[in-house]
């Protein structure tokens, strides 16, 4: 599900929505390069990399809670990946490797999460098209961004279905078979479905121009 | 699979996304599109179709984890190799910008490795598989296992140079982790590999007509074949060479003395590799084995997988055909 469900409002909420989209953009890699550059042992710029992320964040006004759920996820993969250096080998430079690598990695998420709150998709297109990216792209992101939600609408039907049947007592070996099926019904489906759009959009004098609803953003 | 921001360094991060770029770039120009084309929304519909299949999860056997489709071969089969490689960039996008999976930096290296790799370098087996193996349903199946578990792989190996070139610290020893990392993927491939034979299976019996053949001209499946032939050889030779690549200079005495120095070394990473779920000892004290085996067995169930749901679909084509006098209808 996306970070923020009302993205369509016009009127800026926090001072973060009022920042240009490619500024924004350039924020954020900006920060994610400083924080591989910066080595270990310069680890207070680190964390006021990090203090700076966390206004950023609470500047955007995400919630704590949200915060949490999205770290709970990210850091022990992260945790798990950077203890596989001194679990196969002893001494400091492994120990500073994993730190510094955990210090990078987290501000580097967080600041990547700030983007995401505070970029709607539609303003990332436009982004997109003001740097000169193929219009052929940016048509297929706003198809697979348009499609993306009714297929997990469709998804959701067919599984609702299969639970309807199988009351949700399945073995292993019959889950691979069945969710593979699910996959391919849906690809079918898919294709059918892209076939006939295209069909709606030519018989609808689709020429091939995208047209943008915020062309003077 | 995502790489996160952080892992990689910003100058390996800006290589491989110039790279991926130029790929891009490229799979555009051939593809010479033109907007009306039908080809815009039915690659935006796969990059959706695989975007909401990732969402569906795998179980693995006896083990509180699970995995997901990953996707570049079956775009490439379904569309082809250029096509397939804008749908995963576009699936990649995605995931960054919106759900902060995958590093926004880092991008660039994961449309390397799962769109380049995973599209143009699995068409290439793909195509290449199934000039060896003819034009029937049964054999487009083999040829996509096969297919899925190399790019798997490859992506494995594209990783570890990635991460070997921004590893910035010396003194520390990489094989360790390296060797982790193609284990697991060897693992990872396995599943990638059977999910998408069994879909392919499916689309086969349901809609064949979806699935594009093969051309078996033109310059750039002959390339795509040589790549991918030398790819295949590539593997079997480390597959078979690594042990003694690795400890022929070592000799059998190095391997004795540190099987009694080190004997107490083996605690720690077992630890971590009941993580990975991967047995334990060989990877501590001999990696080119494990990989070696690990490899050997990995192409073993491969190939097995392949020929089970090779069989599978014909028997399913062969009942449909029974039942309702065609395969076109679902």
């Amino acid at each position: 599900m996306p970070a923020r469900d009302a993205w369509t409002e016009s009127e800026p909420r926090t001072i973060c929505d009022l920042m240009p989209a490619g500024l924004k953009i350039l924020l954020t890699l900006t920060t994610i390069v400083a924080a591989g550059l910066i080595p270990l042992e310069h680890w207070p710029a680190q964390g006021l990399l990090l203090a700076i992320v966390f206004a950023g964040l609470s500047l955007a006004g995400v919630t704590m809670r949200y915060l949490l759920r999205r770290l709970g996820l990210f850091l022990p993969l992260l945790l798990v990946f950077g203890l596989s250096v001194p679990a196969v080998q002893s001494g400091d430079a492994a120990w500073s490797w994993t730190i510094s690598l955990w210090l990078r990695c987290t501000v580097s998420f967080l600041a990547g999460l700030w983007l995401i709150h505070v970029l709607p998709f539609p303003k990332l297109l436009t982004a997109l098209r003001r740097w000169k990216c193929p219009l052929v792209l940016i048509a297929m992101l706003g198809f697979m961004y348009r499609y993306t939600f009714i297929l997990w609408e469709e998804l959701r039907r067919l599984r609702n279905a299969r639970a309807a049947r199988d009351f949700g007592r399945v073995p292993r070996w019959r889950s691979w078979t069945s969710n593979a099926q699910m996959i391919g019904l849906l690809l079918v489906r898919a294709l059918e479905r892209a076939e006939r759009t295209h069909q709606a959009m030519l018989a609808r004098g689709w020429d091939g121009s995208v047209r943008f609803l915020d062309a003077d953003d | 699979m995502h790489i996160r921001d952080g892992i990689l360094g910003p100058e390996v991060c800006l290589i491989a996304g110039t790279i991926s770029l130029g790929a891009i770039t490229y799979s555009l120009r051939r593809l010479r599109l033109d907007l009306a084309d039908r080809a815009v929304p039915l690659t935006g519909m796969l990059a959706a179709l695989i975007f909401a299949g990732q969402m569906v999860n795998f179980p693995l056997l006896g083990l509180p984890v699970s995995g997901h489709l990953l996707g570049g071969v079956l775009a490439a089969v379904m569309l082809g190799p250029w096509a397939g490689c804008l749908a995963i960039t576009m699936v990649l996008t995605v995931q960054a910008v919106l759900f902060s999976d995958g590093g926004l930096l880092s991008l660039g290296a994961n449309i390397l490795n799962m769109a380049v790799i995973g599209s143009w370098g699995g068409y290439a087996v793909y195509s290449t598989v199934r000039r060896w193996l003819g034009n029937s349903p049964a054999a487009t199946v083999s040829a996509a296992v096969i297919a899925a578990w190399l790019s798997v792989l490859a992506a494995a190996a594209m990783f570890c140079i990635e991460f070997t070139v921004s590893s910035r610290s010396t003194g520390i020893d990489w094989r360790g982790v390296l060797t982790l990392m193609v284990l697991y993927h060897a693992l990872i491939g396995i599943g990638e590999a059977l999910i998408t034979g069994a879909i392919v299976s499916y689309v086969l019996v349901r809609r064949a007509d979806l699935v594009p053949s093969v051309n078996s001209t033109g310059t750039a499946s002959r390339i795509g074949g040589f790549v991918a032939s030398g790819l295949v050889a590539a593997l079997a030779v480390a597959a078979i060479l690594a042990p003694f690549k690795s400890e022929l200079p070592d000799g059998l005495d190095a391997v004795s003395q540190r099987l009694q120095f080190d004997s107490l070394e083996i605690e720690r990473p077992a630890l971590l590799l009941e993580d990975y779920e991967i047995p334990a000892p060989a990877v501590s004290w001999w990696p080119g084995l494990s990989v070696s085996l690990a490899g050997i067995v990995g192409t073993l169930v491969v190939f097995t997988g392949s020929v089970a749901l090779a069989a599978t679909t014909r028997r399913q084509l062969a009942q449909v055909r029974v039942t309702d006098g065609s395969h076109a209808g679902s």
